[in-house]
């Protein structure tokens, strides 16, 4: 291991353009004669289109281009492919796209996309999932028989998109105990949008019988694959570049407004920009979606759970999009954790006529984690347990088995839990009682690295520079354009400067899933390592030739090739690549990495799974201390306190920056980011007037501890860093602002008036979940008592 | 119409009707992009600029409104090869940036703090920064870069 490139605090390449304000993102991209864009978007939440006319449109000054539904036959979506580009027959949430026009100006687009005359007949919308999933509710997608499976295995039925399922033990049993208390929590949570700062925006370009969509995304061979799906067209047709991105979180994670570009460019043959403007971005962002949970629990006096049984409703919008997937992970957000004797859990996405949610930095983590965490207080406070005493008894341990049977591996949350303690004592002391309400709160939370395909080639150029090519992007986390070279600076022995990095062109690099779910140091770093290492062998071949000594003899290390126990015979990296250029040609190395699918569910226990077991899990332990304004109700966090798991600590300094931006943007998810939908089903935010992600004066410095040595077997021992910051952190919030109101805390955001509701003798009252069934076996779909007697034996 | 502008320090005259937002003169006539625009309404901070040494938001200035007074962007603070300023360094040395957005703006509204006040408390630069969003970093290395600029006594080096 070379000591200069790992664990070292290297600084970031992109860091002084940026301060110069030279960084070309997508949103500055302008080629000459190009033409700008505007949708023109429903303006109801559900109805049949009866007629649209773009006549007039057509001949309003500047249009160049008019396209809709007929251009874009095809739908997209994960496991189901429900989403058409634009609304096809029917409207299905307010501000769907029904038309795109590119005109010389924007205002011109803007105005002639308004001059569009469309009809619609109104249906009632289903604004929530109550609605949803009343009683012979019309159904949001009624030809949901006939769409395209792509992955099989999920449970659907009307306006539930999928039904993800998890029984383990006999918890029909475990309920029936005699020595066991039952706590039974409820807990809503709300949306949160990415906020970016630099919105959805691509400029495409037609050539050559291609599309070249250069764009702000997370994922430019989705972007590539669901353009072509969603255009009738061939992958091939589609090049995807991508330069630097103006933040992601997650609303750049699936394909959106490059189709539409694509489309107009063909059209129109000048290239056009689509750029969503900060309303669009409010409206119709893949928000965090906002969710329901029911978890019930049968403890015994001691502190055992010997069973736990829950409900999750996931909003997943008009469209069911990354939701499908993400009723997996509920298992092991909701059910993970603790150790559990027995445990049955049902995770449903809910098609509703509002805008799609979507993945949003560590998902549905946060909301699972904050249902959990206060659950757990309950049940502390239920059997007059120390906090602290039941998740140190409880927490995943080496060989415990998690939700779905998977077999954990080492102790890892127990022994951050006693870092926590020592963090804490040595952290300043908390300001002077002041009148306000104290509380605090110590949480845990777990979260996964995304493991998936991922592809690298590695340059070694004969001036000693390495030039790495991925379709990695950078969206700001510095992984791309800081860890990703440091690990592969580390298999060739040069330093990371002198690793180039290739912006994402799915031209010249191969597949890869994306920049997000915590995978990009995981799985681009383990095929920039494969791909090294590929190219470092073949480096030392020529080198052996060349020092006449052999290749295992030879030590690569500080930018040379030297013999082992003679240093004085040695090589520049730079002239042995020379030499291999001139003699057997350049060197390059590739290299690939995918799941190893290491980790196994116990068969029968996991349904609808798209992951039923976690590869690389990933563990926090968070705590706050808060002040609690009895007359405003304010919430000031006055401390905040993470230790993290992080396998190794590749750039420690880089990890503490995504641990204080996550925290903070789990403060504003705990806080006062709130999104409503009014009776019109339109978001009622439209900007940051009445969004309101954190500012300087809401924040304060967290203190963080990096665990190092779980098991890992991405490169060097690594994990994902930058989603689980933010898991814990409305768990931490509402855990502690529990503990300082005395009060049942049900729902998050904890925005003033809700907290002073709180205060109030609870003027919100209880969360009502009367829409589910109250007994678990009722908000199931299938043969449920088949499984559960199934499940009584593992 | 024609309107001239003095823009870091240059005369540019350039064709916009008056009411266009300075923002986008800056951005699409100009090409001076390192002035972001990420809201608009003059909520998020990411357009500030100088005007005449005080930060102004330039998506809520009309072009017009800018016609006689100094224009200074981010660009101006290390022009061409010329070496980072004091506070870019200090932002680049505290490993502050990630995906970059909002430091055009945050660091003129900093340049224009620190032009009035040399010594400014912590409380004055979080006062200065209240109309500037940063969704990634979460603020506590932009502040205390800041701060190591503006107070040299408490720059520990």
């Amino acid at each position: 291991m070379s000591p200069t490139a790992i664990r070292a605090d290297l600084p970031r390449r992109d860091a002084e353009d940026k301060l110069r304000g030279r960084t070309r993102y997508a949103v500055d991209s302008s080629r000459p004669g190009m033409l700008h864009a505007a949708l023109r978007r429903a303006d109801v939440a559900a109805g049949r289109i009866v007629r649209i006319d773009t006549t007039q449109a057509q001949a309003m000054p500047g249009v160049r281009a008019i396209v809709g539904a007929e251009e874009a036959p095809g739908r997209y979506g994960v496991g189901i492919a429900d989403h058409p580009l634009f609304a096809t027959g029917e409207i299905r949430y307010h501000g769907e796209p029904l038309v795109a026009v590119a005109a010389e100006t924007l205002e011109q687009a803007r105005a002639a996309a308004a001059a569009v005359v469309v009809e619609v007949e109104p249906y009632d919308a289903h604004l929530s999932m109550a609605d949803a999933l009343a009683a012979e509710a019309r159904e949001v997608h009624p030809g949901w028989r006939d769409y395209e499976v792509l992955h099989e295995g999920g449970q659907r039925e009307g306006n539930i998109a999928w039904e993800a399922s998890v029984v383990r033990g006999d918890t029909d049993a475990a309920f029936a105990r005699d020595d066991v208390v039952i706590v039974t929590s409820e807990f809503t949570a709300g949306r949160q949008n990415q906020a970016a700062l630099e919105p959805r925006v691509c400029v495409a370009s037609y050539e050559d019988g291609r599309f070249v969509l250069e764009t702000s995304t997370q994922v430019p061979w989705s972007v590539r694959n669901n353009t072509a799906t969603l255009l009738g067209i061939s992958p091939s047709a589609v090049r995807v570049v991508v330069p630097a991105v103006g933040g992601g979180f997650g609303g750049k994670f699936e394909v959106s407004c490059e189709p539409f570009a694509a489309l107009l460019a063909r059209a129109s043959g000048r290239p056009v920009r689509v750029a969503y403007s900060r309303e669009e971005e409010m409206l119709t962002s893949v928000a965090r979606e906002n969710a329901e949970i029911r978890i019930r629990s049968a403890v015994t006096r001691d502190g055992e759970i010997v069973a736990r049984e829950a409900v999750v409703l996931l909003d997943c919008g008009a469209y069911g999009g990354e939701q499908i997937f993400l009723t997996s992970m509920t298992a092991h957000t909701l059910c993970g954790n603790y150790q559990l004797g027995s445990v049955r859990l049902v995770s449903r996405a809910v098609y509703t006529n509002t805008a799609p949610t979507g993945p949003m930095r560590a998902c549905n983590g946060p909301s699972a984690t904050f249902a959990l965490e206060r659950h757990t207080d309950e049940i502390c406070a239920a059997i007059g347990m120390d906090r602290f005493a039941f998740r140190r008894r409880n927490v995943l341990g080496d060989g415990d088995l998690g939700s779905t049977g998977q077999v954990f591996q080492g102790d890892v949350l127990g022994p951050m839990l006693d870092r926590m303690v020592a963090l804490r004592e040595a952290g300043p002391e908390l300001p002077p009682a002041d009148g306000r309400l104290r509380g605090t709160s110590t949480v845990v939370g777990m979260w996964a690295v995304g493991v998936g395909p991922s592809a690298a080639t590695v340059n070694v150029n004969a001036d000693g520079s390495v030039t790495l090519i991925t379709s990695g992007v950078e969206i700001g986390s510095g992984s791309t354009i800081q860890a990703i070279p440091q690990i592969v600076a580390d298999t060739l022995g040069v330093r990371a400067e002198d690793v180039v990095v290739k912006a994402a062109d799915t031209d010249a690099a191969g597949y890869d899933v994306g920049v997000g779910g915590g995978r990009t140091t995981v799985s681009l770093g383990a095929a920039g390592t494969a791909a090294g290492l590929d190219a470092r062998r073949k480096l030392l071949d020529v080198a052996a030739d060349m020092l006449e000594a052999a290749p295992e003899d030879l030590l690569l290390a500080d930018g040379h090739v030297s013999v082992v126990g003679d240093p004085d015979q040695r090589l520049t990296v730079a002239a042995v690549a020379a030499h291999a250029q001139d003699r057997v040609g350049p060197i390059s190395g590739s290299g690939s990495f995918a799941s190893r699918r290491e980790a196994t569910a116990i068969p029968g226990c996991a349904a609808g799974h798209m992951v039923d077991a976690l590869d690389i899990p990933i563990f926090a332990v968070h705590e706050c201390d808060v002040a609690v304004d009895p007359e405003t109700g304010h919430v000031e966090v006055l401390a905040y306190r993470v230790v993290q798991d992080v396998g190794i600590a590749i750039n420690p300094r880089a990890i503490a920056g995504q641990i204080q931006g996550g925290v903070v943007q789990g403060l504003g998810y705990a806080l006062h980011e709130e999104i409503t939908i009014g009776e019109d089903g339109q978001i009622r935010q439209r900007g940051f007037e009445s969004y309101r992600p954190p500012l300087v004066k809401d924040v304060v410095t967290v203190h963080s501890d990096l665990y190092e040595g779980a098991p890992s077997y991405g490169p060097l021992g690594a994990k994902g860093t930058g989603e689980i910051p933010i898991l814990p952190v409305p768990a931490a919030i509402a855990c502690a602002v529990a503990d300082a109101t005395g009060q049942q805390v049900q729902r998050i955001p904890l925005t003033p008036p809700r907290v002073l509701g709180l205060l109030l003798d609870d003027i919100e009252g209880p969360v009502d979940l009367t829409h589910l069934a109250s007994d678990w076996r009722g908000n199931v779909l299938g043969d449920v008592e088949a499984r559960l007697a199934a499940a009584a034996s593992y | 119409m024609t309107i001239e502008l003095t823009v870091n320090g240059e005369t540019r005259t350039v064709t916009a009707a008056p009411l266009t937002p300075l923002a986008e003169v800056l951005r699409e006539e100009l090409y001076l992009t390192g002035t972001k625009q990420a809201c608009g309404e003059g909520f998020c901070g990411s357009c500030t600029v100088l005007l005449d040494d005080a930060a102004a938001p330039s998506c809520l200035t009309p072009v017009g409104m800018a016609a006689g007074k100094a224009v200074r962007t981010i660009e101006s603070l290390a022009p061409g090869m010329s070496e980072l300023s004091p506070l870019q360094q200090a932002m680049k040395d505290a490993d502050a940036v990630q995906c970059g957005m909002c430091f055009p703006g945050i660091l003129m509204g900093l340049t224009a703090l620190l032009a009035r006040q040399p010594e400014p408390t912590e409380d004055d630069v979080r006062t200065a920064l209240s109309g500037h969003l940063c969704r990634c970093t979460g603020y506590a290395r932009i502040v205390d870069a800041a701060l190591s600029v503006c107070v040299p006594a408490e720059r520990g080096v």
